[in-house]
Formats: C-alpha cells, structure tokens, sequence
C-alpha cells in the first residue's frame, strides 16, 4: 500500500492510539485525543503554535550563521558582510532570521492579544485549573522574545545597530535608582562597545533561547495540565466532549501551520533583503536615529512628553521609556487577578460582560499600532512625511 | 479516564487538511527551487563563462581551463579589506581584451605595472564596495555605501566635460598627496601649484604646515557629509558639491567667513575641489606608499630667505608671523603669499581702512585682523605695545624715505 510508505500508524483502538503518542519522542507533547473545538481555527488562530515553529526557524537559521558571524567590533561588520556577499545562501539565512525575528514579536503580541480578548486565562472549570499562571508565563515568554530580538539588532555592528541599542539603553539609564545599574550590567561600561557586544551575543545565542525552550515547555506542560482550551463549558463537557485522535488529525493541522508558516518567512526572506547601513561609528548620529520598530511607540512617546512646567521638567525618557511601559507590564502580568468578570466567559471571543476592559484594549491597541505607524514615518530630524512625501536628499560624499 | 465520544467523520475539523498540505508543500518546494536556482546561477557566472569562451576560441582548451571559476578575491592585508571586483572583472590582465565590453575589458597595464592588483586591488583608485560581487552594489551606487565607483556617470555629474579620468585623480592623490608634481594627474599638479600661489597655508593647515584662521585640512575629505551646513548650497547635499561651491564664492555657503573669493575659473575651482577631497587618511596609504615623500616640508629657499629676513631690521614682523601675509617693503621683509596689505603704511592705514588709529586697531582689530588676532597670533598686551612701536617704525622709515625722493614700496634690492 502506498501510503503505508509516508505513514505506519493505524492504531486499531483508542489505547493503541494513546500508546502511539506516549510512546513518539517528538509526539509525547500531545495529548492522545483532542476536543474537536480546539483543533479549529477560532478559538486559538493557531498562534501559538505559529511562534514556536518560527521560533525553531530561528534556530536552524541561526546556527549557520553563529558560524559566519564573529563578535567582536571589529570584525563583527565585515563578517556580515560577508554572509550578505559571499557566504552561499548567506543573504538568504540573514533574512529569513531577520523576518523570522520580526514575525516572531507579531506572532506573539497576536496571541497574547487573542488569549486576553477570548478571556483565556480563566478557568471555568475550577478543578486543578491556573490559567493565570499560564499567563504569567507568556508574558514573559512575550518580553524573553522582545529581548531576543533585541539583542540580536546589535549584532550587525552597522550604524542602525549601534544607535538603536544606544538610544534605546539611554532610555533605560533613565530610569530612577536602578536605570544606570542596569545599563551597566548590560553594556559591561557606559556605552555600546566590545563588551556590549559580547554581552548581548550571549544572551541572544545562548542564555534567551534556553530560557524561552524552558519556559515554551513549561506553557505546554501548563495547557495540557489546564484541560486544553479555554471553553466555558469545559466544566460539563469534561465528561463529554467531541474528540478526535492525535494520529492523525492533530498531526497533520500542526504539519499544515509548520510548512505554511515556513513558506511564508522563506518567500519573504528572498522578496525582502536585510539592510546593513555603514558600518557603527560613535562620532556619528545618524538621522534620524530610531529605536526597532516595536518600540518605535515608546520613542514616539519618549519624544512628545517631554514637558516643561513651570521649574519643573517632566523627563520624556521617565515618562514614555520607563514609567509608562513598567506600569503596563505589571498591570499586563497581574491582570488575570484584576480581571472581575465571570469565569463563564472564559474562552469566548470578546463578551459583553467584559465591555468595558475591551474597549481599554482596543484603545491602547490602537494608540501604540497609531504611535508605531507615526513613529516608522517618521524622517530625517524627526520630522513627519506621509508615504507619499519624499525624503529629503540625504547629504553624500560626491 | 473520562467519557467521551468520538466527533464522526463529518464533524471533524482538517477535512481539507491534507489537501491544504500537498499545496502547500508543492509550494515550499517551488520557492526552495527558486532560491536554489538563483543561488547556482550567480550574476558573475555568466561573465566567466563567456572569457573562458573567448579565450578557448582564441587560445584553446588549454589556457580556458586557467580562467577562475567562482568569487575570486584580492585581499588587501594593510585596510582589512577585500576587492572581489576581479570576480567579474576577469579579463583585466589579460591581453587582447583592450576592446572589449566591460566587464570583460582588459586593463590599461602601464599603471598596473607600477601599481600591480595583486597589491594595490581595486578599490583603493576606482572606489566602490569591494565585499560585494553584484553589479549595483559592486559598484556602490547604493544607500549606506559612502564611497561609490568614479565611473563616467558620477564624472559627467559632478564635473561635466572632464571626464572619468579626472575624478579619478583624486584617488591618485590621497597616496600621492606630499608630491609636488605627479605623472598623470594634471587637475591635482594644477591645484597644488594654486595652494603655492595664493598662500592657502596662510589660514590653513595642510600636510602638516600652515596656520590655524582657518580649518585644519589634513583630513578634509574623510570629514563626513553629515557635518557641512548645506542650509545655503541648492540642489543635491553632497561634500564635493559644497566644496565646489565654497571654493567659487566662500561668503555664499559660510555668511561670516573670513576667507577671500579668489575668484577662481572654473577649471580651477574643479582641480580645487579634487585636491581638497584627496586629503584623506585610508588605512592602506602608509603600505602603498613604497618610496613616496611622506612630508612636504618648506623648501629650502624660502626657508634661507626666512632665516635672512629674520636678522634685518624687519625682523620682528617675521619672528612674530606677520610675513605670511603682509611684505614690510621698507625693512626688505618680503611675503611668501602677500594677500596682506604691505605694513609699511599700515600706522596711517587703518585710519583711512576702519576709522581707527593703528594703535586702536592693534589693540581692539576689525574685518580679517580680529580672526587672525583671536585665532593665530594671540599677542600679549605687551606684544601689542611692541607692534605698535614696530609700525610706527616702518611708517617713519617709510616717510624719510619718500622724504630722500624715494619710492618707499620699491621692492628691496
């Protein structure tokens, strides 16, 4: 039988089929039979499992680059100038990690935002349930992968890297009694250098990627144990609910979301090339000088509150780099606890009971996508120009 | 275990699923193939595979089978820096290519014969991107490259009618910079022969002589684009545009300079131009620069004329630096560059020039004299006392001698 070439697992009954799961090093991560509700695309947009297959592109993508790459400030510039020219597929490998990187932070915030508009972190069957937990544990997997890929901006060694990690490390200097700490234990001195550099090379290669594998895991180990999905009658439906086998349907979903998600970073990767400005060079701020793009809103901010009242001066850098986006992460984290609504709208895509917190969403949602927009429009000494407003020439050498 | 049910065939999610799969993995496949394609089948390969044709035509299999295959690099050790131009530039050393279309064209071999591209490479006297081995960036006619290939497109648009050649002195000069005349670059042996003329050294620094009024110019063409004021220069912000402009009319790109307008001719202006932005400091010169003056000292003659100067009866103008710009015709002090007016009449002058008595005008300069005296020659209050009594000298000298029927401003014999 042809098929039996591609597939040599037809389990005969729901004990052989459970068996083949437990048994498969790579399958033992799923559960043995799935609620039907949880395989379709609604509930979850599938998002999750998105980021962790770019999460693995990142990976094979990386290790042949950690080959070619070699950090030090000296040489860090001509080795990616090298994969970029020479290195065969090296300019593919560079972009689709650069695409990966960015579809990674997307992927993430999505399903972050999809867990908190569909309520997912209730528990609605109150038995051995802490979804709470659980997000916890994705918020920080969202900040470890905000951190990955700002780590690896640095990399490069060309002017964009520099000045976007010294612009964005200024900021975080800012920050009262512990600012400067933090700057130095990052930077290993005052400003980017060599060991900058070798820093955040460590933490991008080796100390993030285990702590998000780590933590990766334990989110699956916590969905598992959590019951699957959020739904909210999973109380009732415990007892009963609409199942299919892992083997093969769950298998095969998952296959369809890995090769349409791989597909999409290796056709962008080839229409996409990644910029790699002149190489860094401390005398010289570019103009204009931005922080990456998903934190283009806070430089925005950074940029429009610097207040002067009166003696006083309200520091742009406090409000927009520091206060604002601490405050938002603590009330993101603990926001499971301050959320009152019933625990029957756990699961469902945006409920009336909890109209109010939504609409709050959706305005900060708006707000930063609005303030990122404006912030990547942005020009040479930060002035605005529409898309359809040019540039002015920038000054050259001949 | 709990109860559950089975969901029957119709209900389950993934009916499509494995349509949805087959498609897309015929998909990845076919972007894989592309990528795969594209990379086997680079830009340079088509340009090798036609000099391997040419050349088995010509001279047989044999001598084919020498031509390179794959990116092909001159590495330049002393700049850390690698030329991979020869990638498709392969027939440069070969003869019986002199006609040929670029990329295939043999190179002009006088030069390279004193210039060798096993040493020199490519880039350090054509300019563009040596890392890269396609055309446009090759070429470095992209964003974030600052030094593109002076080709006949740039030469036509900066310096119409002079050619590629031309521009390309500039390069010619960054190694031969403390020569006062090179073979081959006729632009560059005619501004230096200018800076001599008009005393550029009296106001600025360059190859390690001349004053401080002006900017240090040792390094002027690596100073970088972002830091020229172009608020008052129309059309595209370039360095070499504004030094064309700054050289034409000075006042109209910098309103309180106090440098001069020459009033250079065009042909003048445009070897200015190259000779300011030559003055560069890559890290290959010291290697390149074999048996090359590595100084331009002051010549002996002036320096002898100097030194007697220094004993006559002007000798303090001298000591203190006023001969850079001004002759004292009287005491026989004669100026290298004499943009200065002679200090001879200078004690009645400045009554006639600024309204001031000269020792006001000493003591509290107007125009050019208060850039001088605040940026070059910082005299004490005693110094200016000294200059003071100094020309009312020469203006008593110069009185006794129009006084005895003579013509005081006579040059010294």
């Amino acid at each position: 039988m042809p098929r039996r070439r591609f597939w040599s697992v037809f389990p005969a009954s729901a004990r052989e089929a459970t068996d083949a799961i437990v048994a498969n090093l790579l399958l033992h991560a799923f559960p043995a039979r799935m609620r039907v509700r949880s395989l379709a695309w609604t509930p979850s947009l599938w998002l999750g499992t998105v980021s962790w297959v770019l999460f693995v592109s990142l990976l094979v993508t990386g290790l042949p680059l950690m080959v070619f790459y070699i950090p030090s400030t000296r040489e860090a510039y001509q080795s990616v100038k090298d994969i970029e020219h020479v290195v065969s597929f090296g300019w593919w490998l560079r972009a689709a990690h650069r695409i990966a990187a960015h579809a990674m932070v997307i992927a993430v915030t999505l399903h972050l935002a999809r867990v908190f508009l569909t309520g997912a972190y209730r528990n609605a069957a109150e038995r051995e349930q802490h979804r709470e937990w659980n997000w916890v544990i994705g918020v920080s997997l969202l900040a470890a992968t905000v951190l990955l890929s700002f780590t690896g901006y640095l990399l490069p060694w060309d002017q964009l890297a520099y000045w976007a990690v010294t612009t964005s490390m200024n900021i975080v200097a800012s920050a009262p009694l512990v600012g400067r700490s933090i700057r130095s234990l990052l930077l290993g001195a005052d400003e980017v250098g060599q060991s900058a550099l070798m820093r955040f090379y460590v933490l991008h290669i080796v100390v993030l990627p285990i702590a998000v594998a780590a933590l990766f895991a334990y989110h699956m180990w916590r969905i598992r144990k959590d019951g699957g999905l959020a739904h909210p009658s999973e109380a009732r439906e415990h007892q009963d609910a609409l199942v299919v086998e892992t083997i093969p349907t769950v298998v095969i979903r998952v296959a369809v979301v890995t090769v349409a998600t791989w597909l999409a970073v290796t056709v962008l990767a080839i229409l996409i090339p990644s910029p790699l400005e002149e190489a860094a060079n401390p005398l010289l701020t570019p103009n204009p000088a931005k922080a990456p793009w998903y934190f283009l809103w806070l430089q925005e901010i950074v940029a429009d509150t610097t207040v002067r009242l009166g003696p006083f001066t309200i520091n742009g850098a406090l409000v927009g780099g520091v206060l604002l986006p601490v405050a938002l992460l603590v009330v993101t984290t603990l926001w499971p606890w301050l959320d009152r609504s019933p625990a029957s709208t756990a699961g469902v895509w945006m409920p009336r009971q909890r109209r109010t917190q939504l609409l709050v969403f959706g305005a900060l949602a708006v707000l930063v996508v609005g303030l990122t927009v404006v912030g990547l429009l942005r020009g040479p000494s930060w002035h605005f120009f529409w898309p359809w407003q040019p540039w002015p020439d920038m000054p050259s050498r001949f | 275990m709990p109860k559950t049910r089975r969901a029957p065939e119709a209900s389950t999610p993934g009916q499509m699923d494995r349509v949805a799969l087959a498609c897309l993995a015929v998909a990845l496949a076919v972007a894989t193939g592309w990528l795969v394609y594209g990379e086997a089948s680079p830009e340079y390969a088509g340009y090798q595979r036609s000099l391997r044709e040419s050349i088995r035509q010509r001279l047989g299999e044999a001598a084919a089978a020498t031509t390179p295959t794959g990116i092909q690099q001159i590495w330049i050790a002393q700049a850390g820096d690698a030329n991979r131009c020869v990638t498709c530039h392969a027939a440069a050393t070969w003869r019986g290519f002199e006609t040929a279309a670029e990329p295939l064209r043999t190179h002009p071999p006088d030069i390279l014969r004193s210039h060798p591209v096993e040493r020199f490479g490519c880039t350090p006297c054509h300019g563009g991107q040596g890392w890269a081995v396609d055309e446009a960036r090759a070429h470095g006619r992209v964003a974030h490259w600052p030094e593109p290939l002076l080709d006949t497109p740039l030469a036509d648009a900066l310096i119409p009618g002079a050619g590629r050649r031309t521009l390309m002195e500039l390069r010619c000069n960054v190694c031969h910079r403390y020569e006062r005349e090179t073979a081959g670059t006729p632009a560059i042996n005619r501004a230096k022969r200018v800076l001599e003329q008009k005393g550029c050294r009296a106001c600025h620094r360059v190859n390690g002589r001349g004053g401080l009024i002006g900017p240090d110019l040792e390094a002027i063409g690596d100073k970088n684009p972002e830091q020229y004021d172009f608020s008052r220069l129309a059309g595209r912000p370039s360095a070499f545009r504004w030094h064309g402009a700054h050289f034409q009319d000075p006042r109209a790109l910098v309103a309180d300079t106090v440098m001069p307008n020459f009033h250079f001719p065009p042909d003048e202006i445009r070897a200015l131009t190259l000779l300011a932005m030559s003055w560069k400091r890559p890290a290959f010169v010291a290697a390149f620069s074999g048996d090359l003056p590595r100084s331009d000292p002051q010549p002996e003659e002036e320096r002898r004329l100097v030194e007697e100067m220094g004993k006559g009866p002007g000798g303090w103008f001298v000591r203190t630096g006023c001969y850079t710009c001004h002759p004292v015709a009287v005491f026989g002090v004669k100026s290298p560059t004499p943009i200065g007016p002679d200090l001879s009449t200078a004690a009645e002058d400045t009554e006639r020039r600024f309204s001031r008595p000269i020792d006001v005008f000493v003591r509290n300069p107007a125009g050019t004299m208060r850039a001088v005296f605040a940026r070059q020659f910082m005299l004490s209050p005693a110094e200016k006392d000294e200059a003071i009594r100094q020309l009312r000298a020469a203006f008593a000298q110069y009185e006794a001698l129009r006084a005895a029927g003579r013509n005081p401003l006579e040059p010294a014999k």
